[in-house]
């Protein structure tokens, strides 16, 4: 536990489960600003106005040692992706780089079973570990001022989600009809840190 | 019951309020980056802080009122004129139903905040109506203003017209000195002086995102991506050429550049006035010191806003 800021208090944990569990049993307390999970890492926003650094430390210590991971699925999505082509713009560029066919990457990333390891950066854009080592490509040097929403896009050992336009420097493999976006909803990002997700080949259903 | 925008200038949008506790979801806070300056528009016009207003970035801009309304103009340094007559910034104006507002290319400071009696009428999006300009979110439909865009007045109203003191008027400056915290990887500095012995310089890709320095090159002992960590308004980050970046209203809410040091609370309100080219300059808080320091800037400023600890 450190204090990260004024105001901010960073926990770092094991991974994306624990981090996830650290910040949900937080948030519950509703006594923080802001309660925001990374990779390793959950960071609090506390109100400095009305709390003071050392009190605020000593109550997030003790809360967060009462968090506990909850490994039930919140929930499994079969999510449709059209691969390649103008939805997937990178990934003939991708295939060349991993020498394999498309069909060979697509069978790849269609065979596992992923696990969201958070929502961040951008308004529901989903982490998506567990993408298969054959498959592990870096970043895209000079990131895209918009990629369209329902865009797929793999870099680091992740596949990425993007649930609305907006910036974004993973190269793209293809594109989701699904709906991961709905503004009417409780929860307007459909997808949740801990949701299972399946990836299904568009073109062949 | 509206205005027209004749002119829009580089970047014009609608902000309110900051979007909080959505972080969790990658929701940026967003809202006016220069908060303060926006709260005294509105307290001039008898508006609560964060009623939706009008952000001007830069270059300037021209409306068109379509009935009567009291106005505000604050924030950057610029010429303003009501109908053609010069006007006084840091004061309640009447707008008649047919007259022009142009306000002027800001010389000190980068926005300028207009405020009308009543606020105007934005897209809400998660409980504010703070333009996001990336997703398309909130005020109106998520994009900078167009000429020949009309924006209603919620509840058009006129006032009698005050100004604000002048202990109160925000001073635009070119030289900035920015207080900070240690942050999560400040520790992991090659030199810890490194961020408060040099002057930088703001540099010309700043935007509502953040504010990017030149000057000198800051490094440290991390080699490569770390694991994408929470991100806020006001965390200074140091990307691997050395270049410092600081995250503003619209910050993306996880990245993983070194995070070296956290811009304090009571000081984020300056990130929306940091013009390309203004000299900039660190110096380091403790956790303590910063408290004092907000408790003080608080009892500072609430003797003109009431709800100051809504704003800064």
């Amino acid at each position: 536990m450190l204090l990260a800021g004024d105001d901010h208090i960073s926990i770092t944990v094991d991974g994306p489960r624990e981090a996830q569990a650290v910040a949900r049993h937080l948030r519950a307390d509703g006594a923080w600003l802001e309660v925001v999970a990374g990779i390793n890492s959950v960071v609090v926003q506390f109100d400095l106005a009305r709390m003071a650094p050392q009190d605020a430390i000593e109550q997030i210590q003790k809360a967060s040692a009462e968090a506990f991971v909850d490994d039930t699925p919140i929930e499994i999505f079969e999510i449709p992706v059209e691969y390649g082509g103008d939805c997937g713009p990178e990934l003939e560029a991708i295939c060349e780089l991993l020498k394999m066919s498309a069909a060979e990457f697509i069978e790849i990333h269609t065979a596992g079973e992923y696990e969201v390891d958070m929502i961040g950066f951008t308004p529901g854009f989903a982490y998506v570990g567990g993408l298969d080592a054959r498959l592990d490509i870096p970043r895209l040097d000079e990131p895209r001022v918009s990629v369209a929403a329902g865009s797929i896009g793999i870099a680091g050992g992740r596949t990425g989600l993007y649930a609305l336009p907006g910036p974004g420097g993973w190269p793209l493999i293809g594109r989701t009809s699904f709906q991961l976006f709905d503004a009417a909803a409780d929860e307007p990002f459909i997808l949740q840190p801990g949701s299972l997700i399946r990836f299904v080949d568009a073109g062949r259903q | 019951m509206s205005i027209r925008i004749l002119k829009p200038g580089v970047q014009t949008t609608i902000q309110a309020a900051r979007r909080t506790g959505l972080r969790h979801m990658g929701v940026p806070s967003s809202g006016a980056a220069d908060p303060l300056s926006m709260a005294l528009a509105n307290r001039l016009v008898g508006n609560a802080p964060g009623t939706p207003a009008l952000e001007v970035t830069l270059s300037g801009m021209t409306i068109k009122f379509l009935e009567d309304v009291s106005v505000a103009v604050t924030g950057a340094v610029a010429l303003c004129s009501l109908d053609g007559t010069a006007m006084e910034p840091h004061a309640t104006l009447q707008a008649r139903r047919g007259d022009i507002l142009a306000v002027g290319a800001a010389t000190r400071g980068v926005r300028s905040y207009i405020a009308f009696a009543g606020g105007l009428q934005a897209d809400d999006f998660l409980g504010s109506s703070s333009t996001y300009l990336p997703a398309g979110l909130g005020g109106h439909a998520g994009k900078c203003l167009a000429a020949g865009d009309e924006i209603h007045l919620r509840d058009a109203a006129t006032i009698n017209p005050f100004q604000t003191p002048e202990e109160f008027q925000l001073p635009m400056l070119s030289s900035w000195m920015l207080r900070v915290s240690r942050s999560a990887e400040t520790d992991r500095l090659q030199d810890s002086h490194a961020l408060f012995a040099p002057k930088f310089t703001v540099a010309n890709r700043s935007d509502r995102m953040g504010v990017a320095l030149q000057g000198a090159k800051v490094s440290t002992d991390i080699e490569g991506d770390m694991p994408s960590g929470p991100v806020f308004p006001g965390t200074v980050q140091c990307p691997g050429d050395g270049s410092l970046f600081i995250l503003s209203a619209d910050a993306q809410t996880t990245g993983g550049y070194p995070r070296v040091a956290k811009v304090l609370r009571e000081d984020l309100h300056i990130l929306g006035q940091l013009r390309p080219g203004d000299a900039l300059s660190f110096v380091e808080r403790s956790a303590e010191e910063a408290a004092t320091e907000l408790r003080a800037k608080h009892d500072y400023w609430r003797r003109w806003l009431a709800d100051i600890e809504s704003i800064i």
